[in-house]
């Protein structure tokens, strides 16, 4: 056992060094205690609510002139577009012109690769996880909630 | 003395006690390590060029209405990076690491502006707040090279102690949030089961990881049962600190099933708890003794606990 190190009084840390760590740990623990966002601080909401079973979310498609169906493969899109479930959320809060800009964004980018875009449907979907078709949910009931056309944005709900 | 006030009396006396410059040192190359690799290694390019209507701000960015220019971003990353190296090495310590956590600041802001906080980067970045104004530089760096060794002092203590506040406090927050949010259903429903479903059914193939999980009731149970232990009972590695053999591998585990299952990248805050719970030196003296040529200080006993 090696002897413990004992401090000459002179060596004690530093007031500013007590202020320091304190308050800091004062704000970490506030944040942390009541789910506050201050970042880089934060309430370290990881997974917090618990799922149900039947899941809301939304979908967005791109529809070519002769009106089939893309899901936009915002996974494939640069590192720009992966937000699209937090925008797709806030997308009816949004002004019209900014709906229409977030519309041009992503029709763009799907353009740029060759895709073909006459218009964008946004969905509100609803798929029940546990009903499993093989190793895959069943597929979602949906509801037509939103419709842009370049630099335009129709409101279908 | 009231025992509030006792208990707050130990946790400062064990928060300033001293502590071995080389476990300061062993956090400020594995931090500054893993920040210069997630400088050199993320998309802060491509975010650059975000359009600005997907621009979801977060925190001081919120001040700007589109993501840095690529020119910005360009030259921030190119002095994080920089500075990041150098604080790992330990050259102008007392000025790099702070110019490299100043810098890195925005570009990990900008991976946070996309509408959901990436807690990967943020425990890292939480992690390095204590050493900003630490002697981070004092042993196994460049800087130490022109001075005599340093030896176990206060000023060691305090900086690795608050990293290791804030990563046990980060896993406690996570497992206090579950418990606030969804209370004991987190466990006792069939959270855990959707949430993997879920997951399994957003990726290009359905993952085996996720759907062994979620095929199997009491297993998922189980797993939530024990994300919830690890995650609340991580500050126990703060009083008694042999449970880190215990609490760090779970929560390595924990981050392994999450990348496996999942597929959600949470490698940095796994790398984190490595670099800040275990203490270096005294493994490296475990298995390399000092010898007659080397004269590093001595490491205190509840160091090596």
């Amino acid at each position: 056992m090696e002897p413990r190190s004992s401090p000459s009084p002179p060596d004690q840390a530093p007031r500013w060094a007590r202020w320091f760590v304190g308050a800091y740990l004062a704000v970490f623990v506030l944040c942390g205690v009541a789910g506050l966002e201050a970042w880089p601080l934060t309430g370290w909401r990881l997974f917090a609510d618990a799922r149900q079973a039947r899941q809301p979310g939304l979908q967005a498609a791109t529809v070519d002139a002769d009106g089939r169906e893309t899901p936009i493969p915002f996974r494939d899109l640069p590192a720009g577009f992966r937000g699209d479930v937090q925008v797709l959320k806030g997308f009816a809060d949004l002004s019209p012109a900014r709906q229409a800009a977030v519309c041009q964004a992503w029709a763009e980018e799907v353009r740029a690769r060759g895709g073909e875009v006459a218009e964008i449907r946004i969905y509100a979907t609803v798929t029940d996880v546990s009903d499993r078709v093989g190793d895959r949910a069943a597929p979602p009931t949906r509801t037509l909630r939103f419709t842009c056309r370049p630099r335009s944005a129709d409101a279908a709900g | 003395m009231p025992p509030g006030e006792a208990a707050l009396r130990r946790a400062e006396g064990w928060l300033f006690a001293p502590g071995d410059p080389r476990r300061l040192a062993a956090v400020r190359i594995g931090l500054c390590g893993l920040l210069a690799v997630r400088l050199a290694s993320g998309p802060y390019p491509e975010l650059a060029t975000q359009p600005a209507a997907l621009f979801r701000p977060i925190s001081f960015l919120r001040l700007l209405d589109r993501m840095p220019s690529p020119e910005v971003v360009a030259a921030l990353q190119a002095l994080a990076l920089g500075a990041a190296v150098l604080a790992c090495v330990g050259l102008l310590t007392r000025a790099t690491l702070p110019v490299a956590w100043l810098a890195a600041l925005p570009l990990v802001a900008m991976t946070s502006s996309l509408g959901k906080v990436v807690h990967n980067d943020v425990l890292l970045l939480l992690c390095l707040v204590p050493l900003l104004p630490s002697r981070a530089g004092a042993a196994w760096s460049l800087d130490a090279r022109q001075r005599p060794p340093a030896r176990t002092g206060t000023a060691f203590g305090w900086p690795v102690r608050t990293a290791m506040v804030v990563v046990a406090g980060a896993y406690f927050f996570s497992g206090l949030g579950k418990l606030l949010h969804a209370g004991p259903a987190w466990v006792l429903s069939d959270n855990v089961r959707w949430v993997l479903y879920a997951s399994s059914d957003t990726q290009p193939d359905p993952n085996p990881f996720a759907l062994f999980v979620a095929d199997r009731p009491l297993l998922a149970h189980l797993v939530a049962a024990a994300t919830l232990a690890v995650e609340l009972g991580f500050p126990l590695v703060l009083w008694r600190p042999r449970l880190a053999w215990l609490f760090v591998p779970a929560a390595l585990a924990m981050h392994a099933g999450i990348g496996l299952a999942m597929r959600l990248d949470y490698s940095v805050m796994a790398a984190v708890v490595l670099v800040v719970l275990v203490d270096w030196p005294a493994l490296i003296d475990r298995f390399h003794p000092p010898g007659q040529g080397e004269a590093p200080g001595p490491v205190p006993v509840e160091e090596r606990r």
